[in-house]
């Protein structure tokens, strides 16, 4: 599956989700695939960290539904998320782990045991219930919106098999934000959306 | 541990909950065993073990992007792990996150295993422009709320620094 056909999947089933991406190749894809400029915080360089990011949102906001992407190379360096994720089993968050079995932000560089490696039962053997893999095109158009459309009882992890970035992929423009942009652009998006008050101040 | 440190927890979850903070994430030091013991088991919190300090790190930043209070606790040497994840996540992107640690390779740590961090936490802090608190007498835990709130006008991390003498007593065991 290409990784930017799956993203362009993904972003025809969004309804009103709120989306953190990883580090890796997902700020480039997911910016490519929908140009959100308020409701996507663009978390790159954070290695392993946007799911429990969006763990921290999802926590704060039971109100809204996440999508959290993950490449595997940040999966890779520290699996144990999974441990906390399912502890918390937030029913409003779904980690979408993009699998294309590389280093994709740094020019596709080997990923350790990458043949090997299979995410779905690494979250299974940790306690994960509702874990769900596409590698197909046809089965992400048909199956992905049930998957995450309806009231979950718990944490939801979708594994997505695609391939690398090509060469021209890789060329791809990055979210254009300054970091303090962004905070406040998607944080005045979730103060709209529910009634909190994030930097102290209402606009 | 001493008959004061009891107190002492009850006193920082209580500093804690006035501030606003509801998420506490931690990973355990044998020092702070009895805050984490007090703030899990009070109501007013959630509190979510996590399984390294980065976890930590990004739970807090997350949380702060959905309005909800939150504070970091964990041990020095943990701290020493998480220098990538908050100066990518909190400094470039300006999110405030409040740390507490401890103080360890600090006078009356019997610990020689913590050597490297009275050598090289505060150095650390200092070289990533990290502003810090030590704590040290029960009667200045009322700084935990002006540190919290600093970090919410200064944009950035804050750390507090409890000290062996405040956690376990002057004549606490290691």
């Amino acid at each position: 599956m290409k990784y930017l056909d799956a993203f362009r999947t993904l972003a025809k089933h969004r309804r009103d989700e709120i989306v953190v991406t990883s580090a890796g190749n997902s700020g480039q894809a997911w910016w490519a695939a929908t140009r959100d400029t308020e409701a996507t915080f663009y978390l790159d360089a954070s290695m392993s960290l946007s799911t429990m990011f969006s763990s921290g949102l999802a926590l704060a906001r039971p109100e809204l539904k996440i999508w959290a992407f993950m490449g595997d190379g940040a999966f890779c360096m520290n699996p144990g998320m999974l441990m906390v994720e399912r502890q918390m089993n937030l029913p409003n968050l779904t980690h979408i782990l993009v699998s294309n079995r590389v280093y994709g932000a740094t020019s596709n560089a080997g990923l350790p045991n990458y043949k090997d490696n299979d995410y779905a039962a690494i979250a299974r053997s940790m306690g994960l219930e509702r874990v769900f893999e596409f590698s197909e095109p046809g089965a992400l158009e048909r199956d992905f919106p049930a998957v995450t459309g309806g009231n979950s009882k718990g944490h939801t992890f979708v594994v997505l098999e695609v391939e690398p970035f090509s060469d021209a992929e890789q060329k791809l423009e990055q979210p254009p934000f300054d970091g303090p942009e962004l905070k406040f652009r998607f944080g005045r998006h979730i103060e709209k959306r529910t009634d909190c008050d994030i930097f102290g101040y209402r606009l | 541990m001493s008959d004061k440190t009891p107190d002492v927890a009850k006193r920082i979850a209580d500093e804690l909950a006035s501030c606003g903070v509801k998420l506490v994430a931690s990973l355990p030091d044998n020092w702070l065993m009895g805050v984490i013991k007090t703030l899990e088991t009070d109501q007013r919190f959630v509190h979510v073990p996590v399984n390294r300090e980065e976890s930590a790190i990004g739970l807090c930043s997350g949380a702060y992007m959905g309005a909800m209070g939150s504070a970091a606790l964990m041990g020095a040497s943990g701290f020493m792990t998480v220098i990538y994840a908050i100066t990518k996540i909190n400094y470039t992107y300006e999110i405030p996150l409040f740390l507490m640690l401890t103080l360890r390779g600090a006078g009356g740590d019997h610990h020689k295993h913590h050597i490297s961090n009275g050598l090289y936490l505060k150095p650390v802090l200092d070289a990533i422009n990290m502003p810090y608190q030590v704590i040290d007498d029960p009667d200045d835990i009322g700084l935990i709320s002006r540190s919290y709130h600093h970090t919410r006008t200064f944009s950035r991390p804050m750390v507090i620094l409890f000290t062996r003498d405040l956690l376990r007593g002057k004549t606490g065991g290691h």
